[in-house]
């Protein structure tokens, strides 16, 4: 295969790969939400862990991203706004990474 | 009024900052529909149209900071921001530079927070080159004074007091730090602040998010309603609904 192909095909693995970073960073960016006045992440470890509290108690305390605690009185809204947002994000990240996928 | 916007400009001989804020102004009436202040002098304030919404904050700026910038020392108007507690209306107030572009409503999640101060400790460059940060430029972690969220509290007003005895004196701070920059960066002036504030420890509460950056030597092509074009040797690449601070500043001017 001649080297100007190569190259061509490494320049655009370059631009996939910047795209891709900034694109999870951007869905990183979003998926900070306030809740009950504290910051949250609404990542999968924050769902998991209210989803593990919420199954073993009506009202608990999580830390927050900047480690301050916060009483989750209603376990079930919390979760379905972390859920709501966390798909949000994701959803936008799938679209771009199926036309990433053209581009390849 | 409850929540605003505080942002600074002042042309300098070399950039035509006004320009950016009014795309900046565009951009926070599009996205997070907030009432801005604009702190400026009376020879940028003429550049700007009256918009509905938008309060103008005349002073006296004076300063003769410089930055370095694409192998030239330019000057650099930064000082005011240390006054951002006296110049703001809001009970709380968003404090941009007028070169960070919010392309989303995602800082409005900052306002609803119990916190009172919160500004970010982490940069993500957008270039993926990684060219922001470089290591051992001081004893003491950098913050980005470039966007802050802050409400009208006791212990904030002491920050901000703080910050100021530390502009006052920042040749000292500068090197008790060990800070590499010689000119004033509102960057460490924040960081030394919440860390002499913090009794010496380290500042807890961040924006938990990285900040977006693209560095000075990528040229913004083009700024549309919702990313901005940029290019780096003879790569285009574009950035899409995702807030940025934009360090190229030549594309305001004439190129």
């Amino acid at each position: 295969m001649d080297i100007g192909k190569l190259k061509k095909y490494s320049d655009l693995a370059h631009d996939l790969s910047v795209t891709k970073r900034n694109s999870l960073e951007k869905m990183r960016s979003r998926q900070v939400m306030a809740y009950n006045g504290r910051l949250f992440k609404a990542d999968a470890q924050t769902i998991n862990t209210v989803s593990t509290l919420k199954a073993h108690a009506k009202q608990f305390y999580i830390l927050d991203s900047n480690d301050n605690p916060c009483h989750i009185q209603d376990p079930n809204d919390f979760l379905s706004k972390l859920i709501a947002r966390n798909q949000e994000t994701l959803n936008t990240l799938s679209q771009l990474h199926d036309s990433l996928q053209r581009r390849k | 009024m409850d929540t605003g916007v505080l942002l600074y400009c002042f042309d300098t001989p070399t950039t035509q900052y006004h320009k950016l804020a009014l795309k900046c102004i565009d951009l926070i009436n599009k996205n997070l529909k907030l009432p801005i202040t604009v702190v400026t002098d009376h020879e940028t304030h003429r550049h700007f149209p009256q918009f509905a919404g938008t309060t103008y904050r005349l002073v006296k700026q004076n300063t003769t900071n410089y930055r370095f910038y694409r192998g030239h020392n330019i000057p650099w108007y930064n000082m005011e921001r240390a006054n951002a507690y006296e110049h703001s209306l809001y009970q709380t107030t968003l404090l941009l530079d007028c070169d960070y572009l919010t392309f989303t409503p995602n800082l409005l999640e900052l306002c609803n927070s119990k916190s009172d101060f919160l500004l970010h400790n982490n940069v993500h460059d957008i270039s993926g080159l990684n060219k922001i940060q470089t290591k051992l430029e001081s004893t003491i972690p950098i913050v980005w004074a470039t966007v802050v969220m802050f409400k009208k509290t006791e212990r904030v007003k002491m920050i901000f007091d703080m910050i100021k005895n530390v502009q006052e004196n920042y040749e000292h701070y500068r090197n008790l730090y060990r800070v590499k920059f010689k000119n004033y960066r509102n960057d460490y002036a924040f960081a030394i602040a919440l860390h002499q504030l913090s009794g010496q420890v380290n500042h807890s509460n961040f924006i938990p998010s990285a900040m977006n950056m693209l560095p000075h030597e990528f040229d913004v092509l083009e700024v549309t309603d919702t990313s901005v074009v940029y290019k780096y040797k003879d790569k285009v690449n574009v950035v899409t609904d995702t807030d940025v601070h934009v360090l190229d500043k030549e594309f305001l001017n004439d190129r």
